[in-house]
């Protein structure tokens, strides 16, 4: 079947837009600013740029105000917006060891060197809906040391040391670049992680919870998990020296894996998991599904091809919802050729009244364009 | 301590510092006979975040950074800025800023000073941000066996 152009309805899309717009204001409630939107909503504002595969707070911040908080539209417009612009370079490659970190913890080790560091968050506590919001800082009383910084040592580090990591065979200085050329399959390493680190939140956890719910192999123990920020640096273009340029917040976590069916050399395998933002859910699923892909079995998250061909979020939120768009030709052809088979069979097709849709092939008011959509 | 006259340690100072004090400290440098020439408008352009994994210790791509960058010649010395986020007033500014400490021109202590006590509060803010996160670490109590 092929693509057959109509026109219709422009003043009506226009006005269902317009409809849409009217969503943000409406209400007597003051409009939340594109400020509060980043402040008071960081980890939306990180799960966007994650997906949308660009760091950028205040524009993420104000794509969530534009798609009125759907995650996925604004991760969209934010790629969207990022395919307009042209790549200055690429950075210097960030060592995660640099991390100035303000939560690690780590499941495997508990006398991890530098501390088990909580950080912000209500992991340890009762999730419960809260009908009393306190506005007031509950850390303003704090008596707070006085330490200088310091950056916590990766926790893989401390295995290498003992000779449970396998040395790096030689250090490459060159990633594949999945925005630039298509993955394909069998997909290399740095591929996979780069369109994990991109993938969609909801399909991530999805996916690796599917390798521990028994379609898998890997269980894995978590090494650590560490939220902080990364520096980002380039090489000045007239000393040539790296310089820090800014910092970006990311979730860090490696997944020990004591079991790789298909090797025999008994030291441990690992998976890797870096995402944009505080995502603690995404980064420890992305661990997950390196460590399955590198097993390369037969479920499905140890193919790479489906994990990867499913987990974008842009590619499937755009596939679904393009299902909602005219598809009156593709429709018609089904329509023909089940009633087509019907009497080919003897089966007596339902006389179709006078004006049924399915039969009237006249073209509506010239307006908008109108592509059928298969 | 940063060496401001040191154009790597100033690209840095330049790059953390907030936008309304280089706009103003840019603003000033303007001063109607100081020779200007925009070499680069300012341009929000790409930066692709590497990073080295810690496993294979090679790099991948995490994805693109959003940076504005700009490039003037001022007072017949060249500046240069990358500023995170869509910033032109910012980067452009950063970049007279930069020329104009590259030129010596007069205002280069002023300037050098506000660029220090801008890096200071960022190393305050940090400092602070360390040490909130360093009291929720834990201090594990070890069960002892009562017989």
């Amino acid at each position: 079947m092929g693509y057959v152009a109509v026109k219709a309805g422009k003043d009506v899309i226009r006005k269902s837009e317009q409809l849409f717009e009217k969503g943000r204001i409406e209400g007597e409630e003051p409009n939340v600013t594109v400020e509060q939107v980043e402040s008071q909503f960081g980890r939306l504002v990180g799960q966007v740029m994650s997906e949308g595969g660009l760091y950028a707070p205040k524009l993420a911040a104000r794509a969530i105000k534009q798609a009125q908080g759907d995650a996925a539209e604004a991760s969209f417009l934010l790629r969207a917006y990022r395919s307009t612009l042209e790549r200055f370079d690429e950075t210097v490659p960030a060592d995660p060891d640099r991390m100035f970190a303000t939560r690690r913890v780590s499941p495997a080790y508990k006398d991890v060197p530098g501390g088990q560091i909580l950080g912000a968050t209500k992991d340890y506590t009762q999730r419960l809906l809260d009908f009393d919001f306190d506005d007031t800082d509950p850390t303003e009383e704090w008596e707070l040391a006085d330490e200088k910084p310091e950056s916590l040592r990766n926790v893989m580090e401390l295995l290498r040391e003992e000779g449970l990591v396998a040395d790096p065979d030689a250090e490459t200085d060159e990633a594949f670049d999945t925005t630039r050329d298509p993955v394909m399959f069998p997909a290399s390493r740095d591929a996979v992680l780069q369109e994990l680190a991109r993938g969609e939140t909801g399909a991530m956890t999805a996916l690796a919870y599917s390798a521990l719910r028994g379609y898998g192999q890997v269980h894995p123990t978590l090494g650590e998990v560490r939220v902080g920020e990364l520096p980002v640096e380039i090489e000045h273009p007239y000393t040539g020296d790296a310089v820090e340029v800014t910092s970006v917040e990311v979730t860090e976590s490696e997944s020990v894996v004591p079991v790789f069916a298909k090797r025999d050399d008994p030291q441990f395998a690992f998976g890797y998991g870096l995402v944009f933002g505080r995502n603690e859910r995404k980064a420890i699923s992305m661990t997950i599904l390196d460590a399955s892909i590198q097993l390369d079995g037969d479920e499905p998250a140890e193919d790479a091809e489906f994990v990867l061909d499913t987990v974008d979020g842009i590619d499937s939120f755009g596939f679904i919802e393009h299902l909602k768009l005219p598809h009156y030709v593709t429709f018609q052809s089904i329509l023909d050729r089940v009633r087509t088979i019907r009497e080919r069979r003897g089966l007596t097709n339902v006389e179709r009244p006078e004006g049924d849709a399915s039969t009237d092939r006249s073209t509506p008011e010239p307006d908008a364009t109108v592509t059928d959509n298969d | 301590m940063a060496e401001l006259h040191d154009r790597s340690d100033r690209f840095e100072l330049i790059a953390a510092c907030g936008s309304d004090t280089l706009v103003r400290l840019a603003d000033d440098l303007l001063d109607g006979e100081t020779p200007v020439r925009i070499l680069q408008e300012p341009k929000s352009q790409l930066l692709m975040q590497q990073v080295r994994e810690p496993v294979e210790r090679r790099p991948f791509n995490l994805g693109e950074v959003l940076v504005t960058t700009a490039e003037v010649e001022y007072a017949e010395a060249r500046g240069f800025a990358m500023v995170p986020g869509k910033a032109e007033p910012k980067a452009v500014s950063g970049a007279i800023v930069d020329a104009a400490v590259a030129a010596n021109h007069d205002e280069t202590s002023r300037i050098c000073e506000t660029l220090a006590d801008a890096a200071a509060d960022r190393e305050e803010r940090r400092r602070r941000q360390w040490n909130e996160s360093r009291a929720t670490t834990v201090a594990f109590e070890t069960m002892e066996d009562d017989e």
